[in-house]
């Protein structure tokens, strides 16, 4: 098992670097760059371009840019003021420290401006996650017990409808429903907030407030998720109760439930938690329409902004980061599979 | 066993949920009944506080509100003071000048009971310490007329001198207005450099408000500042700013009483708030905004008129055929609801209003007859017109160009843009349409920028000055200097010696020779017509009733007298 | 995986076609694109013109003349909505056609020849899937959106299903090379081997029958999810450029007033969701159809 690890580890190492290399020769052949992420700003000053060029360390050949993203650049000189002579050490440190430079719009930190916008995004996602899951679960086992009944055909006709709602489009409509449309019959206010975690007078820490912000976000980023899982779910369920071994049970003459919930459902869910492993890089990369619609300050929108912008430091790191979850979380995934299967053992 | 495990999982995910909920930013305290609060709804976070680095207009909105400058502009263009205890003039003895020479000094008095909220008193080292900021090789930045100020020397902690090596007629809002403001001493960090520093983010106020709380990406909070030197001023105690992305929320936001003031807000949406009896818009006396189309005089890719000319625009006659064809009233009417008004020149804005400008007439007929002359014509029937005769491209060659616009500016111009294309189709000439965000419309030659490496044929899109003096704005748009990529705005390449020396004719103390100037310039830009003036948008923010004295103005944002606004 | 080799393909094929017809949701998906399909080619039998504007028409909610209303220029919606289906559906083609294509033979050629190459081809296409996709979509198609090659103007047709497609092959190359894995070891190849068969004739003629129902059930999910991917970025303002109509771009600008004008966001909503519903339901079909076994089990004991 640890020889497994380690394996994956080097090679997950390997995967990043050509990643890296990668990302940053496409995000710097693009157009736009520090001068031009000003929103609507379109007064520039002309000698300010070669000022910034020199501070973003963007006067370099693509090749040591590179380099110094990734290492940094306060071992060496550079030419601070432009005049030809290497006068003093660079302050940056590469990523491999983890410093991501400074975003070309705010001039913050990028791992501030992620830092500020994860947590919010951590808190839809998993709540998002969690609700799915739960309403999935028993919707799963259900459909596949009593495949064909009344139940399974309504709930598979909901969820191919589920899959095949685009969220943005699902997220208006719930605005329009909910906030432009029905009313709070004692307050005569609309039922449910558009958008935004909290309300903006709200003082403190109020549950009840929080609650009514998720509702709309949670159930445009749930939808799509609880059709997926419950189907998912219903088939491995209907595969595992075809196993000899559930047969076997049977013919042992253990009651129905007891087979169903000592051996298929167990195993049945094997799967979905493997599933739900490789699903965690959503947890980062955030939902950017829900964030969008509904003005959740999160990663999505924070990439969406930087992409209008052009804040390439911001998408290098988002882009960076977000594919080292989706490797880590995928060898988490195989962990958590080898863990919870007895059946499966790595040499 | 296994389900324990499971359990566990589970758990931990459920551990993890509350106490990030737990985590979240603490409560302030509880705030008494009679507290006059307000909320100032937004798109986007200000990059900062700093309007100089990023001028988005959100990093105005939120400097208005905490730091002061020497001067500021109300809405019918007076100029008044602020940290300076009165302007400095000739009349007063305050400016000293050298026709001949081409140099002049102005000296300033500050007033001496503005302190920081720190307590420390505003004084002439922060002026000069903020001029030191900006004009830093390393770190620094640009404001208009920098270039022209050779030093500054203090008298005494509150009088210091501005010494220029030219005459510079702007110089009352040089150091004031919508973009400029005067930072502390004491707390900046020179060392962190004008552009990043953490003072722009976390600034100390000599405004009426202090920046209290900035969640980013979903609110700001500020609070009266108690040292604020005008006696009983500010009237409110607090104001959050939301960042509610989607303007049809911000609308129903400050219909249904959720916000207050809603910043720069659009023809359409103004017009749904009509009727609504709970909603006030003022708009600016004056607009700012020109809706404009930038002609490229040189060929698409290139930036040399001379060597390497547009085959189809570098002719007069197609750029006043377009002019012609452009049905104004129609888009202000249906597209700005009405609220556009039509403009057709740069100088309609007081004090430079130039008169001598006939409105331009729309008249399909005479545009046509315009093609023709030019030897543009549809011979082979495909709706298109070739070159025929024309003087600006190989025969045969046909009448097809990009048209770009921006973004951001949002539907109401996507769809002016696809209106004006259609109606030039009509007219036989071929537009395809694009649409951009702004930072690669104008972002810079070597970082791929469309207008600057002159890679568009046209361009819609609008501009328009803050402050009351036109000069550097004209300058960056006509002089042949700015012509050069990066060098300015002159995408069109267009230059004109006449204009040129007009231009440097206006920097004089001399307002009636000014004027002249201007409304000459006026007339070449009519003749040759490197840009076209459409219209002005509307400058305005809608607001609650309950809020009073708010006024939109074209020569600040809205939070220019917030130190005056009531709740009632 | 069925193991039946190539020359039982056509009683396979009847058999698929026969499991098909049986399955409803499958067949009402068949009837729904196949509606949506008729309509959009026979769009230009549509009155009106989908890009010439009509200022004293702009806004009209639906009725007999615009029965999806009129948009902000007062173009018929319905008409746009179906040249908006021809864009949406193509590039749900497209990516289809550039995804099977680069995936098959990277899938075929990492299965059959195993070893470096295999180790090689993995590593790209594991590279591919651990990117967060739909994020670099969002990057590739605001960068190609100024671009300007032959063919691939502006973020058009052919840029926007390349940029999709260049994400959507890694499935078909994994489930491609699965099946080669299985099948290169066994006895009739090693006996076509023997009678002098080519590798690429081995390869075509008679691995690759094999994970033809797969592929085909992947493919057709991949149509679904292209259409979908094609709207979010076009309703971003990263996809088709208008005045060229696509579904997405239809419902992006109909979200800044679609309290006031609802039909400009609810029908080419409606279109999206209907088109993927209906490829979902035939993609469901097909599995079953292919997969006989899991359709013929009955668990009734439970």
């Amino acid at each position: 098992m640890t020889t497994y690890i380690v394996r994956r580890l080097i090679q997950t190492a390997g995967l990043l670097v050509l990643l890296s290399i990668l990302l940053f020769a496409l995000v710097n052949l693009a157009p736009g760059g520090p001068l031009s992420g000003q929103g609507q700003s379109r007064h520039v000053d002309p000698t300010k371009v070669e000022l910034l060029k020199r501070q973003f360390g963007l006067d370099k050949p693509l090749p040591t840019q590179y380099l110094i993203w990734l290492i940094g650049n306060d071992w060496m000189r550079v030419d601070k003021n432009g005049d030809g002579i290497l006068d003093s050490y660079g302050t940056r440190q590469g990523i491999l420290r983890g410093d991501f430079g400074f975003s070309f719009r705010s001039r913050q930190p990028v791992l501030t401006e992620i830092g500020q916008r994860l947590p919010n995004t951590i808190y839809l996602t998993v709540i998002t996650m969690l609700v799915a899951v739960l309403i999935a679960i028993p919707i799963g086992i259900i459909s596949a017990i009593r495949q064909y009944s009344t139940f399974d055909i309504t709930v598979t006709t909901f969820s191919f409808a589920g899959q095949a709602i685009p969220e943005f489009w699902l997220g208006l409509i719930l605005i329009l429903i909910f906030y432009a449309w029905l009313k709070n019959p004692f307050t005569g206010e609309p039922l449910l907030p558009p958008g935004g975690m909290t309300s903006v007078n709200s003082i403190g820490f109020d549950l009840g407030d929080r609650i009514i912000h998720l509702i709309l976000p949670v159930l445009t980023g749930a939808l799509g998720w609880v059709a997926w899982y419950s189907r998912f779910l219903r088939s491995s369920m209907l595969d595992v109760i075809h196993q000899d071994y559930i047969r076997t049970a049977r013919a042992k003459g253990l009651p129905n439930w007891k087979v169903l919930y000592k051996h298929a459902l167990r195993n049945a869910l094997v799967p979905l938690v493997t599933l739900l492993a490789l699903d965690l890089p959503y947890i980062f990369g955030g939902a950017i329409f829900v964030e969008i619609l509904f003005s959740w300050p999160g990663m999505g929108r924070l990439y969406y902004q930087a992409a209008l912008d052009r804040d390439y430091p911001i998408l290098l790191a988002v882009l960076i980061i977000g594919a080292s979850f989706i490797i880590l979380s995928n060898l988490l995934a195989d962990i958590v599979y080898a863990y919870l299967d007895p059946r499966i053992r790595f040499e | 066993m296994y389900r324990s495990k499971l359990l566990s999982l589970v758990f931990v995910i459920v551990l993890i949920v509350t106490s990030l909920l737990g985590c979240q930013q603490k409560a302030p305290s509880p705030a008494a009944q009679d507290q006059k609060n307000i909320t100032i709804v937004i798109p986007e976070d200000p990059p900062s506080f700093n309007p100089i680095i990023t001028d988005t207009g959100y990093d105005a909105l939120v400097m208005e509100l905490v730091l002061l400058g020497l001067s500021d502009i109300d809405p019918q263009g007076n100029i008044f003071p602020e940290l300076a205890a009165e302007l400095p003039t000739v009349e007063n003895g305050g400016v000293l000048y050298d026709e001949s020479a081409g140099t002049m000094s102005v000296t300033w008095k500050m007033r001496q009971d503005v302190q920081w909220s720190d307590g420390t008193p505003v004084t002439a080292d922060d002026v000069i310490f903020t001029y030191n900021a900006i004009v830093n090789p390393e770190t620094g930045g640009w404001i208009p007329g920098i270039d022209y100020i050779d030093s500054i020397d203090k008298i005494d902690d509150h009088t210091f001198t501005i010494n220029y090596n030219a005459i510079y007629p702007a110089y009352l809002t040089q150091f004031g207005g919508e973009q400029v403001a005067i930072w502390p001493a004491h707390y900046c960090d020179a060392t962190q450099g004008f552009a990043s520093w953490d003072c722009a983010r976390k600034p100390l106020s000599d405004g009426p408000f202090v920046l209290s709380e900035w969640v980013s990406g979903d609110h700001m909070t500020f609070t009266r500042n108690e040292k604020y030197f005008e006696k009983g001023k500010p009237a409110l105690d607090k104001i959050t700013i939301n960042i509610v992305p989607d303007q049809t929320v911000r609308k129903t936001m400050l219909i249904n009483g959720d916000a207050d003031l809603d910043m720069w807000t659009t023809e359409p949406i103004i017009a749904d708030l009509k009727g609504n009896s709970n909603i006030e818009v003022n708009p600016s006396p004056t607009n700012r905004f020109v809706m404009r189309i930038f002609f490229n005089l040189a060929a698409k890719g290139t930036t040399d008129p001379v060597a390497t000319p547009h085959p189809i625009l570098s002719d007069v006659r197609v750029r006043q055929a377009i002019r012609a064809a452009i049905d104004v009233d129609t888009i202000s009417k249906e597209f700005f609801l009405g609220y556009a008004q039509p403009d057709w020149t740069e100088f309609f804005r007081p004090p430079y209003t130039c008169a001598n400008i006939p409105r331009p007439k729309f008249d399909l007929a005479a545009a046509s007859a315009l093609l023709d002359e030019a030897g543009w014509k549809d011979t082979d029937g495909d709706g298109v017109r070739e070159c025929r005769g024309c003087k600006t491209a190989k025969e045969g060659y046909v009448m097809e160009m990009e048209f770009i616009t921006y973004s951001e500016f949002g539907e109401p111009l996507e769809l002016t843009q696809q209106f004006i294309a259609e109606q030039l189709g009509k007219l036989g000439m071929k537009l395809k349409l694009t649409v951009v965000e702004g930072s690669v419309l104008w972002a810079a030659s070597t970082d791929g920028g469309i207008e600057q490496n002159g890679n568009f044929d046209m361009d819609i899109w609008d501009d328009g000055y803050s402050g009351v003096d036109p000069t550097a704005f004209i300058e960056s748009y006509y002089s042949t200097a700015a012509a050069t990529p990066d060098a300015g705005y002159n995408f069109m390449r267009w230059t004109n010696p006449d204009f040129e020396n007009l231009l440097s004719s206006t920097y004089t103390l001399d307002e009636q020779l000014r004027k002249d100037a201007f409304c000459k310039m006026a007339a070449i830009l009519d003749k040759e017509l490197p840009e076209l003036q459409l219209f002005t948008a509307l400058n305005a923010d809608a607001h609650s009733i309950n809020l009073q004295n708010v006024q939109s103005s074209t020569n600040d944002v809205v939070t220019w007298n917030s130190a005056d606004w009531v709740l009632k | 995986m069925n193991q039946q080799t190539s020359n039982h393909s056509t009683s396979i094929g009847a058999g698929v076609w026969k499991r098909f017809r049986k399955h409803p949701g499958a067949i009402f998906g068949f009837v729904i694109i196949s509606i949506l399909i008729i309509l959009t080619v026979f769009a230009p039998l549509s009155p009106y013109d989908p890009e010439a504007s009509e200022i004293t028409a702009r806004y009209h909610p639906p009725s007999w003349i615009h029965p999806m209303g009129t948009d902000a220029l007062g173009r018929d919606l319905f008409t746009r909505a179906l040249y908006g289906g021809r864009i949406s559906l193509t590039v749900g083609l497209l990516v289809v056609i550039i995804s099977v294509t680069i995936g098959i033979p990277t899938g075929a050629l990492a299965g059959y020849y195993g070893g470096k190459l295999d180790g090689i081809l993995m590593r790209i296409t594991d590279a591919f899937l651990s990117l967060p996709s739909f994020l670099v979509l969002i990057l590739l198609s605001a960068i190609l959106r100024e671009v300007e090659i032959p063919l691939f103007e502006r973020n058009n047709v052919l840029t926007i299903s390349l940029v999709i497609g260049v994400f959507a092959w890694t499935t078909f190359a994994r489930l491609v090379r699965a099946t080669f894995l299985t099948l290169r070891e066994t006895d009739f190849v090693a006996a076509s081997r023997a009678l002098g068969g080519s590798d690429l004739r081995i390869m075509i003629n008679h691995i690759l029958p094999n994970s033809i129902g797969p592929i085909i059930v992947e493919a057709t999910l991949e149509f679904g999810y292209a259409i979908i991917e094609e709207s979010g970025l076009s309703f971003l303002g990263f996809g088709i450029q208008p005045p060229t109509p696509s579904w997405g771009n239809l419902l992006s600008n109909a979200q800044e007033h679609f309290t006031k004008y609802p039909w400009l966001a609810i029908f080419p909503g409606l279109m999206i969701f209907l088109s993927i519903i209906s490829i979902n339901y035939i993609g469901d079909g097909l599995r079953d159809a292919f997969d006989p076994y899991k359709v013929l089990e009955k668990v009734g004991e439970f």
